[in-house]
């Protein structure tokens, strides 16, 4: 395959983020932001498939550009998004979140080229990287901490990862990075599984995501929700297509995260809780395995980074604005943040998936193939989890964001919304409402094309069905608007155990590890201590007692004998015959009676 | 404080705060439930995934339970075993 015919996403996205601290610092270079994605989408629509830029390294073969029909569809969605992205963040004038955001991007599109395992774990880890400051440079102290925590799982993440490959390189000699199949499965696999489903959100490996993504930054939590745990979705569909085991963990994940969405007071904590439970309905596709389900689980994922990214924008718009996302301090913003309400609520029935919306055309694929593959209770917990969505993000959300039985408040002073906000979210919700109206435009892209034919997402009865489900959970929501209505609190999740770990390393390191070194350092001074001066006294005694002695003698013996020999030379002839002659009478005594 | 200028959405919005209309929205929304339940009868699912489902009535129960038995279990019972002061980690 000729290299002419491939760009690499990452590139122009590492090049900005390279040079962009040079840039001058009169705004301009905003506009050259927009370049990376541009040509990002131009590569995911031209791009042909095949593997690219192959180069040789410590005698390993490193696949930077594998191209198939399952990276295009994750590459064409993350390049929309990145584009999207960055036009809602525009206004930023902090060149480190941008920096960050490009870095974190160019992970995501590394990871999604990748052809081997060497190449996924660098990219893998530029994510990790990248998404930390986006976190960080939120520049609270909630943020700084949670960005530490987030570093810390990511990290444990990449090193099961690690593990799992050297370990596969071990047994298999290669770092191919292909489907597994579930009977041949070795620890190793079983490692890197452990990693992909730490940046997948599995439950309970899933609690950095709701405790990072809402105290990032506005624009940066709008990238972070589109890429880690997509990234995660089609490391999985590649490497572990059909693994029960899969198909568990994604309907636990469905059902886990509108559990927790539904309690929340913090609006982008929800969100955070949907990303759970949405990116549960692809890892289940995957591990149900059909051509249907792993289509499913691609388009889900194609739609869900469109939605979700508009969720975190409106949802962003809102903090911009009104400066807090907690719902209970919010409430009647509808007349005063219209078109944010519009575009939230565009994006909200899009996860609920309402027709016409674009998550209509891809979450009940995922449900119907499980369902035909006679997965039943995958099917049912899906739709259990669709009605909690609905509920949460469709209805909770919105209504105590928006209305809450509130009238505007005009006391509320909210900062004007800029442009390039408002694009970036119009941008993402033309797009839901087109595919979800014209499917064909997401589906002519799904990887097993011999099955798309098979499903018919605008069949009479899936409206009908659709509409009823969704209609009477709203009527579940008006009857209980009361009882679901949010406070302030902290519900806990599963960090608390990873922060039980922490404490307990904290723990020991203060309590144990701590005592151990202040008897180690009396011991150490009382004993070790006197002994190493006494060594040191002996020392010194011995350097100049023998050493000293030794070499002084040596210098006094040589400056006799130069002395000696000084007076030798006094310059009278009959001297020197005459010791050469005694020397002579020596040297023959010697030769005579010696031998 | 200076009148804030709203757009036709925003000033369509806020009219829906009216009073009466929030009372009309609820008799559209309840309205098109009927319909969409007679619908439901009228259209028939020719392909059942879990059996029950054959039966006409059966999406709007199990939307309309389903919902109604997640928001107490959450908020009711399992929220007030997990529920915590916002500054539990000292975080904030």
């Amino acid at each position: 395959m000729a290299t002419s015919e491939f760009y690499h996403p990452s590139l122009a996205f590492l090049m900005m983020a390279a040079v962009l601290p040079f840039l001058p610092g009169n705004r301009r270079w905003k506009w050259l932001l927009l370049l990376p994605p541009l040509a990002a989408v131009y590569a995911a629509f031209t791009n042909s498939p095949g593997d690219h830029l192959t180069i040789s390294w410590l005698g390993q073969t490193l696949k930077l550009g594998h191209v198939d029909a399952l990276s295009q569809v994750f590459a064409q969605v993350f390049a929309v998004m990145s584009l999207a992205g960055l036009i809602f963040s525009l206004h930023v004038n902090d060149k480190g979140q941008h920096m960050a955001a490009l870095l974190y991007v160019t992970g995501g599109f590394g990871c999604l080229m990748a052809g081997d395992y060497l190449t996924l774990f660098a990219f893998w880890e530029l994510m990790s990287i990248g998404s930390t400051f986006l976190v960080m440079l939120n520049r609270t102290r909630e943020s700084v901490l949670a960005s530490f925590r987030y570093f810390l799982y990511h990290t444990a993440g990449g090193l099961l990862l690690l593990a799992g490959l050297l370990l596969r390189h071990k047994y298999t000699g290669s770092f191919d990075f292909g489907p597994i199949p579930p009977g041949t499965a070795t620890c190793a696999d079983w490692l890197i599984l452990a990693g992909f489903c730490v940046n997948a959100a599995v439950v309970p490996l899933h609690a950095w995501l709701p405790d990072a993504y809402p105290r990032g930054t506005v624009t940066g939590s709008v990238f972070m929700c589109a890429y880690t745990t997509k990234t995660a979705v089609y490391v999985l569909a590649r490497a572990f297509p059909g693994w029960d085991i899969l198909a568990v963990a994604g309907t636990i994940m469905a059902v886990y995260g509108v559990v927790f969405a539904s309690m929340e007071n913090n609006a982008r904590k929800i969100l955070s809780y949907h990303i759970v439970s949405q990116v549960g309905y692809m890892v289940a596709g995957i591990g149900v395995g059909t051509a249907m389900t792993l289509n499913g689980a691609s388009a889900h994922a194609y739609a869900h980074i469109l939605y979700k990214g508009l969720l975190f924008m409106a949802a962003g718009c809102v903090l911009y604005s009104a400066g807090t996302q907690k719902l209970d301090e919010l409430g009647g913003l509808a007349s005063r943040l219209p078109w944010v309400m519009v575009c939230y609520m565009v994006a909200a029935l899009s996860i609920s998936g309402m027709p016409v919306f674009n998550g209509f055309v891809s979450k009940t694929m995922t449900i119907a193939g499980a369902a035909e593959d006679h997965r039943t209770w995958v099917a049912l917990g899906l739709e259990v989890a669709a009605v909690g969505t609905f509920i949460s993000v469709g209805l909770k959300l919105p209504y105590f964001a928006f209305w809450g039985g509130k009238k505007p408040d005009p006391e509320r002073k909210l900062k004007p919304i800029p442009a390039n906000m408002y694009v970036g979210m119009a941008l993402l919700a033309v797009l839901c409402l087109t595919q979800g109206v014209y499917p064909e435009m997401l589906y002519k892209y799904l990887p097993y094309q011999e099955v798309v034919a098979e499903y018919h997402p605008w069949a009479t009865w899936n409206v009908v069905q659709a509409l009823m489900l969704l209609g009477f959970s709203g009527l579940a929501f008006y009857i209980m608007r009361r009882v679901i209505e949010p406070h302030k609190a902290l519900n806990l999740d599963f960090d608390w155990f990873y922060r039980l770990i922490g404490r307990g390393v904290l723990w020991l390191i203060c309590k144990p590890i701590s005592a151990i070194d202040a008897v180690w350092t009396i011991v150490w001074d009382k004993v070790a201590l006197r002994l190493l001066k006494l060594l040191a006294a002996f020392s010194a005694w011995f350097d100049r007692a023998a050493i000293d002695g030794v070499v002084d003698g040596s210098a006094y013996g040589v400056k006799g004998l130069g002395h000696l020999t000084a007076l030798l030379q006094n310059g009278r002839l009959q001297h020197y015959l005459g010791l050469m002659v005694v020397l002579a009478l020596l040297i023959f005594a010697f030769f005579w009676y010696g031998l | 404080m200076t009148e804030e200028k709203k757009g036709f959405l925003g000033q369509f919005l806020e009219n829906q705060l009216a009073p009466g209309r929030p009372k009309l929205w609820r008799n559209i929304f309840l309205t098109s439930l009927a319909v969409i339940a007679v619908l439901g009868v009228a259209i028939k699912n020719r392909h059942p995934h879990f059996g029950y489902d054959a039966y006409p009535f059966f999406w709007p129960v199990f939307g309309l339970g389903l919902g109604l038995a997640l928001i107490f279990a959450v908020k009711k019972i399992i929220q007030p075993l997990i529920k915590r002061p916002e500054d539990h980690y000292g975080d904030l």
